[in-house]
């Protein structure tokens, strides 16, 4: 059974790995935030196989919309989304190869040196798993999390406030103003509404 | 044995529903009619776009039917008739379905057309209205049954079924459903008449009939998911359990085809106004009402 576990969790580590290589192999914009869903689905992917059943769905489920909202952001922001200029998606390349070295060093460091305790022979039923996490996250960390979602609904208000301009179109300022011409729908259609 | 039959009501429910969609379609009743169109599409040259991203293209139907085979695999027809009884049943329905999208998304930019990009595109536009209208509504029947155990939420209604609980949430839920299998009036993806198919547009033959196999497979997956959450599932008199399952998933994507059939459609803008402005907020206000309910009857 730890065979079979473990065997799963190498074959979607390496998978994640694999589809996390293809995010900058490719010039697509498209496949290139798709690849790193399907990378972060690799690692929820893993998750179930250390039995850690409530964080393997959380995580595949909440990484299918992110990416594919990162992907319209990517597609739109880019100078060449289709990848048919052939742009190459790297750069200073020392820098990041002279990091990812530091950085992997360091991640296998922790591995070997932190002192993990004796690993559990049977984790507790994955009911029982989803009971002591919302426990835990309506109880100690309950401030934490209700801080963390107050001021992300926060940003996005005041953000979608930053982007709206509710003033008639006389009393904009004249970058919003011109920008608002530009966009003004057909005479009809504004009779219409 | 249970996953056999498990699979073969799935298929036939999706030949069902099937005959729905083309009854109101036609204006006459033909059982044979998802059969023959079925063979229609296998018989026709199955065209491949030039300049296509292949991979997405080729994925995408399948994928689409792969998310609604797997939401359906958690929702119980009868005591132990299910494919998984997953511990967080409840919240890998929402996993699941999440895929929709992906497939959608790659269905519109893998063929390199103009009408499958917007298409696809405007689907992600749609998540943005149903998907917190998906989410929120599941958390209070969640709430209530104290379980994410898809069985636990069918049981936790042995005495009073949702619908009649928290009807608030099921018109919520019933709402974003619809949108979330993109039927008329939220069909804006495919958008027949406007679209020229939208992400269908550019499939043919038989990758356009899983296409369309994995969509009636989606109606049928919410149809029981709608079943299992509050119309209590498989309780019912008289007849067996998994008659009652049968006849409430039924009836429920009955009465989202042929409210669909009825409905103009609607705009991306107003969708996501009304799901923000109205919906979102309604869904919150059914989660408070729910908690003071348990708190108070507990």
């Amino acid at each position: 059974m730890i065979l079979a576990q473990s065997l799963l969790v190498g074959f979607f580590g390496a998978a994640a790995v694999a589809f996390g290589v293809w995010v900058f192999r490719t010039s697509s914009m498209m496949r290139s935030a798709l690849a790193l869903l399907f990378s972060q689905t690799a690692l929820g992917a893993m998750f179930l196989a250390m039995q850690t059943e409530f964080l393997g769905v959380l995580q595949i489920m909440m990484m299918a919309t992110e990416m594919s909202i990162m992907a319209i952001f990517m597609v739109m922001f880019m100078m060449d989304p289709g990848g048919l200029g052939e742009m190459d998606m790297s750069h200073q390349k020392r820098l990041a190869i002279a990091a990812a070295l530091v950085a992997t060093t360091l991640s296998i460091a922790v591995v070997i040196l932190v002192d993990w305790g004796k690993p559990t022979a049977v984790p507790p039923g994955a009911a029982q798993q989803v009971r002591e996490l919302g426990t835990e996250l309506l109880g100690r960390s309950m401030m934490l999390f209700e801080t963390a979602g107050v001021t992300i609904l926060t940003a996005m208000i005041a953000a979608t406030a930053i982007a709206v301009d509710g003033r008639p179109y006389g009393k904009q300022k004249p970058a919003a103003a011109a920008m608002n011409q530009q966009h003004k729908p057909p005479l009809d259609e504004e009779a219409q509404s | 044995m249970t996953v056999f039959l498990a699979l073969v009501s799935m298929l036939l429910y999706i030949y069902v529903i099937a005959v729905i969609e083309a009854s109101l379609r036609t204006g006459r009743v033909n059982a044979a009619l998802p059969l023959f169109a079925a063979l229609a599409l296998l018989g026709r040259e199955s065209i491949v776009p030039r300049k296509c991203d292949r991979i997405f293209f080729e994925t995408a139907p399948i994928l689409l039917l792969l998310s609604a085979l797997l939401a359906a695999a958690v929702l119980p027809l009868a005591p132990g008739l299910m494919i998984t009884d997953l511990a967080t049943g409840a919240l890998f329905i929402n996993a699941a379905l999440a895929y929709v999208l992906v497939a959608l998304l790659m269905a519109g930019w893998g063929p390199d057309g103009a009408y499958a990009l917007i298409g696809g595109w405007r689907f992600l536009g749609q998540l943005l209205a149903y998907s917190m209208l998906i989410v929120m509504p599941i958390t209070a029947v969640a709430m209530r049954a104290s379980s994410l155990l898809t069985t636990d939420i069918v049981t936790s209604q042995a005495e009073l079924w949702n619908i009649v609980y928290q009807p608030l949430g099921f018109v919520l839920f019933f709402i974003a459903a619809m949108a979330l299998a993109f039927l008329p009036p939220f069909d804006l993806p495919t958008a027949q008449g406007e679209l020229a198919g939208g992400v269908e547009a550019e499939y043919s033959g038989v990758r356009l009939a899983v296409f369309r196999f994995g969509r009636l497979a989606l109606i049928t997956a919410l149809a029981a998911a709608t079943t299992v959450l509050y119309l209590g599932g498989w309780y019912g008199p008289w007849l067996p359990a998994w008659a009652w399952s049968t006849l409430k998933l039924l009836g429920v994507a009955s009465a989202m085809l042929v409210a669909g059939h009825y409905l103009p459609r609607i705009r991306e803008a107003q969708l996501l106004a009304w799901a923000w402005k109205f919906g979102i907020p309604l869904a919150l206000l059914n989660i408070f009402l729910v908690g003071v309910l348990v708190l108070v009857l507990s």
